[in-house]
């Protein structure tokens, strides 16, 4: 049975979403302390589906990115881009027998835009219902590089 | 280039199942260009394989390496020093890229990971087509640089077939008439004439029957 302990999120965020400078996230690492793992990118487009699976592997209980309003990308396609590579890890997800909820995309409002904290808040809230991830704890399924 | 596409996970599972000790081994050659097995997808194969396994509790360990190029000794050759520490090499490269590794490293099991499909080009950010079946006795010279045996759906070497509509095939009206295209280009270059002979049905001896097909080019051999 897995153990109660506190949740992980690994959160991916565009930069360009309003009130998310280094203080802010500061604040929020802060706030949160060891459940929250803050991860600014320039862009969402510049999330791979790799980024998610690693954070998954290594420590977090779900990993989700916040990205601009679609269509409303400074670079056009990038929050679009971030969608369909949290499906994609979503299929790997599903396809070892991992709940697909585990990753998760969450685009900014267009005509109510809101800050980090208050996205970041909400998708914490959503964890609630999550429990603590199989594949945390175990020290089987080495990972790395070949020597 | 070649094209691939990743096996079912649960497909990838059953076949490394006996093994404790696994390299998950990338090729960075055409299979990183249509995203099926360079580092990337290496990496995600690996990472979502070594979760599994935690989340059955098995002992096994999952490493990844990406060559350059599966299919090339001079490239293969760099796993001498690691292959020891291996059961099986799980490859993301492609049928040829397999058989190479394993023709290296002839006491090791390697499991292919994709499912080879075609000789293609990117025609889009996302989007591969065949493009050559590979048949070993190009006559892309009389078609206008439009392969029919490739492109038309009834592999005519002598059409159009009569069946396409406003320059569509008749077979997938999603396609365009391949027979429409190389009259289209041909008509361009002034070269309508070659469509005047009739060409005889393709000999497909120098495409499979015979083995594995060769190409020795003495110059490039080593002296």
């Amino acid at each position: 049975m897995t153990e109660k302990r506190p949740l992980t999120l690994a959160l991916f965020y565009c930069q360009n979403i309003p009130d998310s400078t280094r203080g802010e996230r500061q604040a929020l690492e802060e706030q949160y302390g060891s459940s929250l793992r803050l991860f600014p990118i320039p862009c969402s487009g510049r999330l791979e589906s790799l980024h998610l699976l690693r954070a998954l592997e290594e420590f977090a209980d779900a990993a989700y990115v916040i990205t601009c309003p679609e269509g409303n990308c400074r670079y056009f396609e990038g929050n679009f881009r971030a969608r369909k590579r949290v499906e994609v890890a979503g299929d790997y997800l599903a396809a070892i027998g991992l709940e697909r909820e585990r990753v998760g995309f969450v685009a900014n409002e267009k005509d109510n835009p809101r800050c980090l904290a208050a996205l970041a808040g909400e998708i914490m809230n959503r964890l609630a219902s999550l429990a603590p991830s199989p594949v945390l704890n175990k020290k089987t399924g080495q990972k790395g590089d070949a020597p | 280039m070649i094209t691939a596409e990743q096996k079912p996970i649960g497909e990838i599972r059953k076949m490394i199942e006996p093994y404790k000790r696994i390299l998950v081994l990338g090729c960075g050659s055409c299979v990183a260009e249509c995203a099926a097995g360079g580092e990337k997808e290496t990496g995600m194969l690996a990472s979502a394989l070594r979760m599994a396994a935690k989340m059955e509790e098995k002992e096994v360990v999952i490493h990844e390496r990406t060559l350059d190029r599966q299919c090339v000794k001079d490239f293969v050759i760099q796993l001498d020093d690691v292959m020891d520490h291996y059961d099986a090499v799980l490859s993301l490269g492609c049928g040829a890229g397999v058989q190479a590794v394993a023709d290296m490293y002839p006491e090791r099991p390697i499991i292919p990971a994709l499912n080879t499909v075609f000789l293609g080009e990117t025609k889009e950010q996302g989007l591969w087509v065949e493009s050559c079946v590979g048949c070993g006795d190009c006559m892309l010279f009389f078609f206008g640089g439009i392969c029919p045996l490739t492109r038309c759906s009834k592999q005519l070497l002598n059409g159009p077939c009569g069946g396409s509509m406003n320059g569509r095939c008749e077979v997938d009206p999603d396609l365009p008439c391949a027979w429409q295209l190389i009259i289209d280009r041909l008509e361009r270059f002034d070269a309508l004439d070659r469509l005047e002979s009739i060409y005889p049905p393709k000999t497909w001896s120098k495409k499979q029957g015979k083995g594995p097909r060769k190409i020795i080019r003495e110059d490039q051999q080593r002296v």
